[in-house]
């Protein structure tokens, strides 16, 4: 059932046996999970089906520092299905090193062994319309298929890992009408949570406070409290919580907030490879199941041991859109375009070089003169994006001369520094609004150099191309579009420490018996793969435990088999 | 048990006889509009089901009868009228009818038996519904009636839900259908049907009773799981995904022209190999039906044990595969 929280008669209380406060990827699956198991349900999203601008509003805030993160209303959606609406769709499990607490990787290890989270993503791919849950090639494509790059065969380069690519599935559309059916559900729309009030003794939650945006006000009152509103905003909300502890709710140590991590990114470097083209398969493939994939570089886990790295991948990428030396009429009528694309696709296009009139009249010419290839392009781009179901996940133009620069997504070092907090401004329900201060570190950088290295050593050895980089500049090649969009990690880290994390091993809040938290705020460590495929895992994991909690009618071992 | 089935000619008349041949408890008849098999020793009645006259004649040496009977309204709705009456004048007093989950209609969500029936939804549901309606009168007479309304009832040579399934996936007409398939598939396999049958048949239950159980194996998936699990077995990869858009074009504006050139080639007595099999409105607006038949009284009451979907769908590849080699 979905129903306007408008329709709610003031200062009454609504209960159920959840409440899951945000219906994007994590508050949806975990949802749909527990009503499947015979629990009523309240999932309780702040904006609508459609847009709106006073909602989205309510997201506005500060950043420290706007050259090395984006605006917090940019990269994610007050509204029903979340940042699901706006997503690249990119499906990457973690890694079982992403686990471990590795020395030389400061505040690593999760409490959870790899495996309890990795028998969630089968379902977990399901409900994100990613496919079968195989993520090596040989397996997908079959031993027979074409390499990344023919003769590249390293133990210590891995190339045969592959990520895979969503439709990207809108989780309102796509699992509305389940929300709709589900027994047990309710879904409340317009519905901001304002306040989490604990009881008088601190130990559990006693109740939500719930505004609109035309001026209702009322309550929730459930046996167990979900957060899924992402990273900046779980923080948010614990922190402005103050009916009874003054810090917030869960921050006893001052750790709401802090640890926050999005991903180390940029375009680096210049790869050729020996041969000809047809030895590299930098594009995307199809896989029997229909779904987009695309294979990468990454270190062996036990050479990242060995040496001392955090994890990340490298993907076949082109060369710097802005400069019109690529002579591409693809990549020059992309810079072109930018103006006209989304913010949170077009930051790439936007990477702050001097954009004078001769440099656009280049890219111009660039465009006349390849017009075969830009027709080509836009006819591909019509048939498999705009109009398809599936779409091709991104731009990748046809490798004619086997030079590449290499795309790198990295693990950023979780570090206290680094954090969301409150300001003293509030927005137009009274909540203090955010200030994100995303700070890296000179590790995080170095780890990227030294993977490079490692590559370059392979390409070297194995003589089959040669990748350069300049050492001097990687820093600023890394962060010229500063933190990673939408990838808002660790601000309520899980933990078994209550000094250093805000959540337990089963993502309840240390201090709060009935509070939990689903999505990326509680991953202690943000890996090198995409947050959303290990958020829908952890939410229906956390669903398993809920419902063993709650002694649910149906069986809850079987959440991970169930769902979708 | 002297045991008659109608619509012994037909997908599951044909199984459920070969079951019950092979059983020490039952001796089975088949009987239908047509000849039967010529090649078989069976007893075979060739009877029109909406000829009371007949029927009640054929129902006389028989304790029980299964109607497995499918076809027009008037087989379906008309005939189980004539069979309640038959089986009443020829003191017949058991009958197993075979329903289907279309009596259900539009309803969503899970549904167990006590759910009310719609008829609302085409004449295939409101002559399932008229026909409970004849076997409930037979029960109020005295007579005793199991009802099974199965869901999608697949397995080998299932043309229904596997053969021109997978055709349509080759053509690409079909596959990952995003929202549009995301109802439940309530797939059931064919001998589980008729182990549920051939459970009714001995069911105890008192004069005037009229159980009904929904028969719908408990792992059977949602269709978008079936399509692309199926397309991948019979090497109809890529799947492809499909628009809603493009499934709506292909059923409500290509299917009426496809269905009267088919009726018409039919007619003529031309084969049509070539000709694209019509996608029915009625099988798309299925596929996103929101609608999960709960068989817990099956399992319970009929001691029902499912065959597992991979097993299920393992034969119905196969199937399909060695019959597109021939």
């Amino acid at each position: 059932m979905i129903i306007d929280s408008n329709s709610i008669p003031r200062d009454t209380s609504l209960v159920a046996d959840v409440c899951v406060v945000g219906s994007g990827a994590a508050g949806i699956s975990l949802a749909l999970a527990l009503s499947d198991h015979g629990v009523s349900v309240l999932l309780l999203e702040a904006g609508y089906a459609h847009e709106d601008r006073r909602t989205q509003a309510l997201y506005d805030g500060e950043v420290a520092n706007e050259l090395l993160h984006s605006p917090p209303d940019k990269y994610r959606l007050r509204r029903f299905g979340g940042s699901t609406l706006i997503w690249g769709g990119r499906c990457v499990p973690f890694d079982a090193i992403d686990f471990e607490a590795r020395e030389f990787v400061q505040s690593s290890g999760w409490p959870i062994p790899y495996d309890e989270v990795a028998a969630f993503y089968p379902a977990a791919n399901a409900l994100a319309e990613a496919g079968r849950c195989e993520y090596d090639a040989d397996k997908v494509f079959g031993p027979g298929a074409e390499p990344l790059i023919k003769g590249f065969a390293s133990t210590v380069v891995r190339t045969n890992s592959l990520e895979r690519f969503s439709c990207p599935t809108n989780f309102a559309v796509r699992y509305g009408r389940r929300l709709q059916h589900a027994p047990g559900l309710k879904v409340v729309m317009g519905a901001n949570c304002t306040s989490i009030r604990l009881q008088p003794n601190a130990e559990q939650v006693q109740g939500l406070e719930i505004a609109t945006l035309s001026g209702n006000r009322f309550q929730v009152a459930a046996k167990m409290y979900v957060l899924a509103v992402g990273g900046i905003e779980t923080a948010r909300l614990l922190l402005a919580s103050r009916n009874v502890t003054a810090a917030g709710v869960g921050n006893e140590h001052d750790v709401v907030g802090r640890y926050y991590m999005c991903h180390v990114a940029g375009n680096v470097g210049a790869l050729t490879i020996s041969g000809a083209p047809n030895r590299v398969r930098h594009s995307y493939e199809v896989a029997p199941d229909g779904v987009y994939c695309r294979r990468r570089l990454s270190i062996a886990p036990c050479e990242q041991r060995r040496l001392g790295l955090s994890n990340m991948v490298a993907r076949l990428h082109f060369a710097r859109i802005t400069d019109p030396a690529h002579r591409s009429g693809v990549l020059s009528g992309l810079f072109l375009a930018r103006n006209i694309i989304s913010y949170e696709y077009g930051k790439r296009l936007q990477d702050g070089a001097e954009t004078t009139f001769v440099n656009r009249l280049k890219h111009l010419r660039n465009v006349v003169m390849g017009p075969s290839d830009t027709s080509a392009f836009l006819l591909h781009w019509l048939a498999k994006r705009t109009f398809a179901e599936r779409k091709f996940p991104s731009v990748i133009l046809r490798n004619r001369t086997n030079r590449f620069s290499l795309e790198i997504h990295g693990e950023q070092i979780a570090q206290a520094s680094s954090r969301v907090s409150l300001t003293d401004r509030a927005d137009e329900l009274g909540m203090p609004r955010v200030r994100v201060d995303w700070r890296y570190s000179p590790d995080d950088v170095d780890s990227v150099r030294r993977s490079l290295d490692v590559m370059s050593s392979e390409f070297e050895r194995l003589q089959i191309g040669k990748l350069t980089y300049d050492s001097n500049t990687l820093e600023q090649e890394l962060m010229r579009f500063g933190a990673y969009g939408g990838h808002h990690i660790g601000t309520a880290r899980m933990g078994n420490d209550v000094r250093t994390s805000v959540v337990d091993a089963n993502c309840r809040v240390h201090s709060a018996k009935n509070l939990y938290v689903a999505g990326s705020a509680v991953f202690p460590t943000s890996s090198q793969a995409n947050p959303t495929l290990t958020i829908i895992a952890l939410s229906l994991r956390l669903a398993e435990h809920l419902l063993l909690r709650l002694g649910a009618s149906r069986s809850a071992q079987s959440v991970a088999a169930t769902s979708p | 048990m002297r045991t008659l089935i109608l619509g012994a000619s037909g997908y599951i008349g044909q199984r459920l006889f070969q079951k019950l041949s092979a059983s020490e408890w039952a001796k089975p008849a088949g009987a239908s509009r047509g000849r039967g098999n010529a090649d078989s020793n069976a007893v075979h009645l060739r009877v029109d089901t909406r000829n009371l006259k007949a029927l009640t004649l054929a129902l006389k040496e028989y304790e029980c009868v299964v109607n497995c009977v499918a076809g027009d309204f008037d087989s379906i709705a008309n005939g189980a009228r004539t069979l309640a009456q038959a089986a009443m004048a020829a003191k017949c007093k058991r009958i197993v009818h075979l329903s289907s989950m279309a009596v259900y209609g539009r309803t969503e969500g899970n549904v167990s038996e006590q759910a009310p029936l719609d008829p609302g939804l085409g004449w295939y549901a409101r002559a399932k519904c008229q026909a409970e309606t004849h076997m409930a009168a037979f029960a109020r007479d005295g007579g005793e009636v199991v009802v099974l309304r199965p869901g999608c009832v697949f397995g080998s040579g299932s043309q229904l839900w596997v053969g021109r399934v997978a055709r349509w996936l080759r053509a690409g007409r079909v596959g990952d259908l995003g929202a549009a398939g995301d109802g439940w598939s309530n797939l059931v396999h064919a001998n589980d049907v008729c182990d549920a049958i051939a459970a009714a048949m001995r069911l105890p239950i008192g004069r005037g009773g009229m159980p009904v159980f929904n028969l719908a194996a408990p792992d059977s998936p949602r269709w978008n799981e079936y399509l692309v699990d199926l397309a991948i077995a019979i090497d109809a990869t890529p799947v492809r995904r499909i628009s809603a858009r493009q499934l709506r074009f292909d059923s409500m504006v290509a299917g009426p022209p496809l269905k009267l050139a088919e009726k018409f080639l039919d007619k003529c007595g031309v084969r049509r190999p070539w000709l694209p099999e019509p996608l029915p409105p009625s099988v798309v607006r299925l596929w996103s039906q929101d609608i999960r038949l709960i068989a817990l009284a099956a399992t319970k009451v009929l001691a029902m044990r499912w065959t597992s979907y991979g097993d299920s769908l393992r034969e119905s590849s196969d199937w399909y595969r060695l019959g597109a080699k021939q």
